[in-house]
């Protein structure tokens, strides 16, 4: 890939990064409203309110922290800083992320029911990550090895 | 168990200094001193060639295998 178009590439994740910020930033502040709206347009008891608002902003933590992480490991590869054990940490915290994040819609969705499937793509997500993480960390040594012979 | 490099033995016989064999040789003097102090995980024939080339000896002369087991019997 040429260089222009690597660069226009990260460019464009980064700028998908702070749409999904924002969006998640506009999620943290009107949740409470939105999901009053959506429990009184589908009939549901108001206690879910609480518990999907609840769901919501304790997954919205792992959130904000698989967003910090996507940031700077792409900051790092646009430094041109790609196989590096920092890179390796922060694919493992967006796995872990996305780990904690399935284990809160898991509990959600016993009230809930459709935050079962957000569980289940928050557990797949972190599956490909954990790939990700695995092929990064043999990569590394393979460098490191390629660096060492003279 | 290691492999020990003698390049600097060589280079004191040949009375050549590690600048102008890295010229020589065509490679870095980091990646000299990488190689000199057994740093490295791996030689190239090519660089290996080069090296008993400049330095007019054979493989063996730059590289000795050393034994723990046999370290372990002389102590």
């Amino acid at each position: 890939m040429g260089k222009v178009t690597k660069d226009m590439s990260i460019r464009l994740t980064l700028a998908c990064i702070l749409v999904f910020s924002a969006v998640l930033l506009a999620a943290d502040l009107f949740a409470f409203r939105w999901i009053g709206w959506y429990v009184a347009w589908r009939g549901m008891g108001r206690e879910n309110v609480a518990r999907m608002t609840g769901t919501l902003y304790a997954a919205s933590v792992f959130g904000w922290l698989c967003l910090w992480a996507l940031w700077r490991l792409l900051k790092n590869i646009q430094a041109e800083v790609v196989f590096d054990g920092s890179n390796v940490r922060l694919l493992r915290m967006i796995a872990w992320c996305c780990a904690f994040a399935a284990l809160v819609f898991l509990g959600g969705g016993f009230f809930y029911p459709p935050f079962f499937f957000v569980a289940v793509a928050a557990a797949f997500m972190m599956l490909i990550v954990r790939v990700v993480k695995n092929v990064f960390q043999q990569a590394i040594e393979m460098k490191s090895e390629l660096d060492l012979t003279i | 168990m290691k492999i020990i490099v003698n390049i600097d033995v060589m280079m004191a016989k040949r009375k050549i200094s590690a600048g102008e064999l890295a010229e020589r040789i065509g490679i870095t003097p980091a990646n000299l001193s990488i190689l000199k102090n057994s740093k490295a995980k791996a030689i190239r024939f090519s660089t290996l060639m080069a090296l008993c080339h400049e330095l007019r000896c054979q493989p063996g002369d730059l590289l000795e295998f050393q034994d723990d087991a046999e370290e372990d019997v002389s102590k």
